[in-house]
């Protein structure tokens, strides 16, 4: 299956700064506006942490019908409304050829909650079979191939920072491999009241018990943490030749993506650790006589992770001061498992535009570490 | 769109590493003793409260095994059982050095660290004030296991946690062979775990798909599931790889279907596994004759085995092969069942000998196969195939050879 290659003819996004295809996306990008705002789904009055970029509840009422609305949870509804927003972008129709993948970082954590507390407040005779299928992370996935008639193979990914960057990278793999025509791949994440909470009480968010105001400023001086966002982007993927075929609208190539592991405790992150054989090391720096013009990087304000993932580039593009420190969407969109996706779209886009040659790289705590290089169609 | 074609033209997989840790114990060769003997491992639960509930039963890792796994405030059950079954596997690979560190690491998993979330969540809400372990949540996402193990271990591959129901397991095999065959890498370390936990006991029991005895696949008077808990692992490598180091081969992995139903989020439809058996014989490049051998889903409802029987018919034939499920002896271990039941399919082939279907005393009519009831049945075989099918029309098929067939 070598002679395949991957290409993306679809974007579809509802993030906290806008919902659309491709063009919605890149007004957004170009406008380059913030997101970030004071938390108004739930009460963060006696937290340090008081910034997130939400999703509206009347967008996310607008993404589905109303009886759709009835049956899904919030969560897959957000999963839902981005998947069909990126098929009709791209054009693609559902069948055996046209598969799904979704990163997320937590899942339905609201349904989790909730079907635990009808157990905690009724015992057995509370518990809802209605609400246990979401418990299981791919009930997005299930959701969303199911109303794209797609028969493909579906597949969940669970990943901290990277879940949509990896989601990305294993459908690009599922059409290389020969599993797939098309894929829809991306990533969702909702913010949960508890998570945020939990989040916030343990130092992991911004301002992480410094002095600095609380703000998502990825690679900065005063990066103290990161702000959680919530929201789904997917791209549809195609295999170039079917997509070529149809006459798709062709935004970009997925030259190649590589991820690997650098050997790191869990939720910790080392700056100082480099993982000198990798495969995602090994592609940044076959990237570079590529003549790499851009660079997206998932540093989010953890400052720890922002200066590994610094250290690493540094080490491995070679000194190309021109690419650092990578551009982060994170100010725009806050933390969540979308984001990756979206910065694969970013770097889409901006191949269709004018940039040849676009690489995303990523580094979670816990050492998953990615790159994908994406390219105008040559 | 047009169905992709069949897989060719890359390099061949076997699997030359295998561990396990089941309700059996520590190890494949408990796991496989027990099997032969077609012992039922399905007793009263001891580890989670099961007052009030319909069934009350499970096929748990017993505790004199548990403590002989190590322990860490860092690590969840689920974390600890896998990280003895995939230190297992390596070992049996005899893979050293830098083979081993470039592996890459798939696992298929959905409760996480649940089982410890839950205690801290619950205590949370009940006891009016805030235990002190809350570091119980660092390990609750599923891809806890992932990142234990790739540090534990100091894997630099390629590393993913696949979320795909009770398929899980069996996933991280597929793709995991993917990346062997594309040459993406020399060895991966792919397999599933999953560890009891309340949300999946309650949430079975409140769909009323558990049995309150030890479950009966295909038996007509079957009542439903029984849950299980265990994580098994096997190292997936290049042939050329490990032939050229003088490896061990278990089996070599044929080829593998991976499709969605598209259909329902709980209700199985048999089209969705026709297609993914079919795909994993064609890729594979085997006419349906020559699987002797089906590890079945089988859970014991009466939708799933009577649809998945439903689909057998269709690709083998009325009797058209024999058809048996471990799930009978060690429960449904859910996101590990894909991968435990691989590694018993592995050890069928090798040894030779077809593990039972436990509890099973009345054949259901609707069920055209032979089943292999109570008692493990010699027969040399050259292929044979693990179904695996989850929630959300979730269905991969294996289908793992003999090395040289």
């Amino acid at each position: 299956m070598t002679d395949r290659r991957v290409v993306v003819t679809g974007v579809g996004t509802v993030n906290a700064a806008t919902v659309g295809g491709r063009d919605a996306l890149a007004s957004a990008l170009a406008l380059g506006r913030s997101a970030i705002g004071p938390v108004r789904a739930f009460d963060v009055a006696d937290l340090t942490s008081r910034l997130a970029a939400e999703v509206d509840e009347a967008t996310v009422a607008s993404l589905v019908d109303r009886d759709a609305a009835r049956r899904l949870s919030r969560i897959c509804r957000l999963a839902l409304g981005a998947c069909l927003l990126a098929v009709a972008d791209a054009g693609v129709e559902g069948g055996h050829g046209l598969g799904t993948v979704v990163g997320t970082e937590h899942g339905d954590f609201t349904s989790s909650r909730d079907f635990a507390q009808g157990f905690l407040r009724h015992g057995p005779a509370g518990l809802s079979p209605m609400i246990f299928p979401n418990t299981v992370m791919n009930t997005m996935a299930a959701t969303a191939a199911i109303a794209m008639g797609a028969k493909a193979p579906s597949i969940t990914v669970n990943q901290a920072t990277l879940a949509g960057d990896l989601a990305v990278a294993r459908g690009a793999r599922l059409i290389l491999d020969g599993r797939a025509d098309a894929v829809v791949a991306g990533g969702v994440d909702e913010l949960f009241p508890e998570v945020y909470r939990h989040l916030a009480e343990t130092g992991a968010l911004s301002p992480m018990q410094s002095q600095s105001p609380e703000g998502c400023r990825p690679f900065a001086a005063d990066h103290n943490g990161p702000v959680l966002g919530e929201g789904a982007t997917f791209l549809v993927l195609e295999e170039l030749a079917i997509a070529q075929a149809r006459g798709a609208r062709i935004i970009a190539e997925i030259v190649e993506a590589a991820w690997g592991n650098v050997p790191t405790a869990p939720h910790t992150a080392r700056p100082g650790r480099v993982d000198h054989d990798s495969p995602a090391a090994r592609l940044v720096r076959s990237c570079v006589p590529r003549r790499v013009a851009r660079c997206y990087g998932s540093g989010n304000g953890d400052p720890a992770l922002d200066d590994w993932e610094r250290a690493l580039l540094d080490r491995d593009l070679g000194g190309r001061a021109d690419l650092l420190p990578p551009r982060s969407l994170a100010p725009l969109f806050g933390q969540h498992g979308g984001l990756g996706a979206l910065r694969v779209a970013a770097a889409a886009l901006d191949a269709e535009c004018s940039v040849p040659s676009v690489l995303v790289h990523g580094i979670a705590r816990g050492g998953c570490r990615i790159a994908i290089l994406v390219a105008s169609l040559s | 769109m047009s169905r992709p074609g069949a897989h060719g033209g890359c390099r061949d997989v076997v699997v030359s590493g295998l561990g396990v840790v089941s309700p059996y114990g520590a190890g494949v060769t408990r796991f496989w003793s027990g099997l032969a003997a077609g012992t039922c491992t399905i007793k009263p639960i001891t580890i989670i409260e099961t007052a009030g509930f319909r069934s009350r039963i499970a096929a748990e890792i017993p505790a004199s095994v548990m403590s002989t796994l190590g322990s860490s405030w860092r690590r969840s059950r689920a974390d600890r059982i896998a990280l003895a079954a995939a230190r297992e596997a390596l070992a049996d690979s005899g893979l050293q050095g830098r083979q081993q560190t470039e592996a890459a690491l798939l696992i298929g998993a959905v409760g996480g660290g649940m089982l410890e979330g839950e205690h801290w969540y619950w205590a949370q809400t009940l006891g009016g004030g805030r235990p002190s372990r809350r570091s119980a949540l660092r390990s609750i996402l599923p891809f806890s296991h992932a990142d234990t193990l790739g540090w534990r271990l100091g894997l630099t591959g390629p590393k993913e946690t696949v979320v795909m129901a009770c398929a899980s397991g069996a996933a991280s095999i597929a793709l995991g062979a993917d990346l062997v065959r594309a040459g993406v890498t020399p060895t991966a370390l792919v397999g599933g775990v999953d560890a009891l936990t309340h949300t999946c006991f309650m949430g079975f029991n409140a769909l009323k798909l558990l049995d309150p005895s030890p479950c009966r696949p295909f038996d007509r008077d079957r009542h439903g599931m029984s849950l299980g808990e265990a994580a098994a692992f096997l190292v997936l490598e290049d042939a050329e790889h490990c032939r050229a180091r003088g490896g061990r081969v278990h089996a070599r992995l044929a080829g593998y279907g991976m499709s969605t139903d598209a259909h329902h989020v709980t209700a199985p439809h048999p089209e969705g596994m026709i297609d993914a058996m079919s795909l994993a014989l064609k890729d594979a490049g085997l006419p349906a004759t020559a699987v002797g051998y089906v590890n079945a889903h089988g859970t014991g409802t009466q939708q799933n085995d009577r649809v998945e029987a439903q689909a057998l018919r269709q690709v083998f034939g009325e009797g058209g092969v024999l058809v048996s499920s471990t799930k009978s002896l060690i429960g449904h271990t859910m996101a590990g069942a894909g991968s435990v039941e691989a590694a018993a399919t592995i050890l069928a082939l090798q040894h030779e000998l077809l593990p039972p279907t436990a509890n099973l005393e009345t054949v259901d009519p609707e069920v055209a196969f032979d089943c292999l009831p109570g008692t493990a049945r010699p027969a040399r075989i050259s292929a044979a195939l693990s179904n695996s099918f989850g929630f959300g029309g979730q269905n991969v098929c294996l289908i793992f050879a003999r090395d040289g067939s």
